[in-house]
């Protein structure tokens, strides 16, 4: 357990220390937040069928969404590739820390980087935007916070295993992830999408996200969205497939 | 001859990447306490060797015993004993020299205290400084804290001076003296002779994937023991005008080149030849041969070690 303190404190430092991952990963989804509301945070969808939400609520938990994506599966794979193809993973495994240390570590760190811009976002949607979260879901936007992360790590640790080298990683998953923000309901309410556009993308793994993290923010929706935690877990279990077949610890070369 | 006070015993060692054998019946003992410099050309076989004794590679023949365990079988326990320095290998740059000391010593189940390994490799003025921003002999010396901070019983050095200026190849080669000092065993692959000379107890060359030679600096020297005298011909005398000397002397370019085991007889004959002949040997040398000869005369000329 403290070889695991250890690891996350020092995960995090390294982690808060570069400037680069530190805008990319937990600012811009923080930033995109703000600017959205300003831009489209007035109008009017009909989300659920009674009641008629604004734009400015659904993207709080859609912002929420991709924050936990970029900390979990963007940011956890670039690092996890990089760490391998420099030989800091060879290193460690010459040293008697176990193997899932290093996995647990990258797993809690980016947890704990999502859960802080889950909540960074809770409040300023609460305080700038008045958007509230029906209080009797919030155990369940804990527990699609929870799902999610360990979904997304699992699937960003799978992309390391099968990106080959530093260079690849930052190009591969944004490619991954940014055309899935647009048809997923991250940056363009769902509704707004054509139909085919928008059933293409809900087999994804954002799209289901989007809606399970969206629930306690809606509560004309009476039903927990089963159907999509299913596929979202489904989702974890292959990245974990992927990554058990996959994973690596040395280098390409050495 | 195995003894319970050898750290590292290789028999037979094989490892073939394709049809190539990189390591072709490798024999090698390392004892308790002792820094073996392990030296060969690139391509010889020895990175490969010394990631299969880390356990980072298995082999396809051979028994190995790394403090009297199998590396390819061997627990954390086994890993808690040994410090490894690998040829390439970056810690985490944002960390600072204290940071990276303190994340590895969680490894560890009896780490040294942080500040005495920053003490053992000389980084305290470093300590506060991000691992980024070393030079490359600071951060090679990281290399070897982090090595340390378990107290290992046996240290594997990869290379280590790759690249450094003398100023910081000496600092380097303290840190080393240090170890032994602590009674720590040490292999270091290298493939700088003085290094060796300087460093090592016993050395051990390899070629081809087998040791070739091994014994300490001075035996090591001593297996070419012969002093070499080196002249050039005076003009207008050809080589069989030479004296009859113990070895046959050998002409290139004008160049004589005369291996002895009895040089003070045979420039006593060079000598008074010329001098009976009014001549002046020009350039006359006679000189022992270096470490750097010894290596360059085992390990194989270049061509050889690439093919």
């Amino acid at each position: 357990m403290r070889m695991l303190a250890e690891q996350v404190r020092a995960d995090l430092i390294a982690f808060g220390r570069r400037p680069e991952t530190l805008f990319f990963t937990v600012f811009l989804p923080v930033i995109f937040l703000v600017l959205f509301e300003a831009i489209f945070g007035d109008i009017e969808v009909s989300a659920g069928s009674d009641y008629a939400l604004t734009q400015s609520t659904l993207q709080v938990p859609a912002f929420m969404a991709m924050g936990i994506v970029s900390a979990c599966f963007v940011s956890l794979a670039i690092t996890m590739v990089n760490r391998r193809e420099t030989g800091l993973f060879k290193r460690v495994r010459g040293t008697p820390a176990p193997a899932w240390l290093l996995i647990a570590g990258q797993g809690v760190t980016s947890l704990l980087i999502g859960t802080t811009m889950v909540v960074v976002m809770l409040l300023v949607g609460r305080i700038a935007y008045g958007v509230e979260v029906s209080i009797d879901r919030v155990p369940w936007l804990v527990l699609s916070v929870l799902i999610g992360a360990a979904v997304f790590s699992c699937l960003g640790m799978a992309l390391a295993s099968i990106t080959p080298s530093s260079e690849a990683g930052p190009p591969l998953a944004n490619l991954l992830v940014l055309p899935l923000y647009f048809v997923s309901g991250v940056f363009v309410p769902v509704a707004s999408l054509p139909d085919w556009l928008s059933s293409a993308a809900s087999v994804f793994p954002i799209a289901p996200f989007v809606k399970i993290i969206t629930w306690p923010y809606d509560p004309a929706e009476p039903d927990i969205p089963w159907t999509s935690v299913l596929l979202l877990v489904a989702w974890g279990v292959l990245g974990l497939i992927v990554a058990a077949r996959f994973f690596r610890w040395l280098p390409r070369r050495g | 001859m195995r003894t319970v006070a050898d750290a590292i015993v290789v028999e037979g060692l094989v490892k073939r990447y394709g049809d190539r054998a990189v390591v072709d019946g490798l024999d090698l003992v390392v004892r308790e306490g002792e820094v073996l410099a392990f030296l060969g050309r690139n391509g010889a076989g020895k990175t490969t060797t010394a990631e299969i004794l880390e356990g980072y590679r298995t082999r396809d023949a051979g028994t190995v015993s790394v403090l009297g365990e199998d590396p390819a079988h061997a627990g954390s326990a086994w890993r808690s004993r040994l410090g490894i320095v690998l040829q390439e290998s970056q810690p985490l740059g944002a960390l600072t020299v204290r940071e990276t000391l303190r994340l590895y010593a969680a490894y560890f189940p009896r780490p040294r205290p942080v500040d005495e390994v920053i003490g053992l490799v000389g980084l305290a003025a470093q300590a506060g400084q991000r691992a980024g921003r070393l030079s490359g002999g600071q951060r090679r010396r990281l290399d070897v804290g982090i090595a340390l901070i378990g107290r290992p019983d046996l240290v594997f050095l990869d290379e280590p001076t790759t690249g450094f200026d003398p100023d910081a190849r000496r600092q380097f080669w303290d840190v080393i003296h240090g170890l032994r000092e602590l009674g720590t065993t040490v292999f270091l692959t290298t493939h700088y002779m003085d290094e060796a000379q300087v460093l090592a107890d016993r050395v051990a060359v390899l070629r081809d994937g087998r040791v070739a030679a091994l014994g300490t600096p001075a035996e090591l020297q001593a297996l070419r023991g012969d002093v070499e005298i080196r002249f050039e011909l005076p003009a207008g005398v050809g080589a069989a005008d030479l004296p009859a000397l113990s070895a046959a002397p050998d002409l290139a370019g004008g160049v004589v080149r005369v291996e002895t085991s009895a040089p003070t007889r045979d420039l006593a004959l060079l000598c008074g030849w010329a001098e009976g002949r009014g001549l002046e040997l020009a350039n006359l040398t006679v000189e022992r041969p270096t470490l750097e000869d010894v290596f360059l005369a085992i390990a194989g000329d270049h061509a050889e070690a690439a093919s």
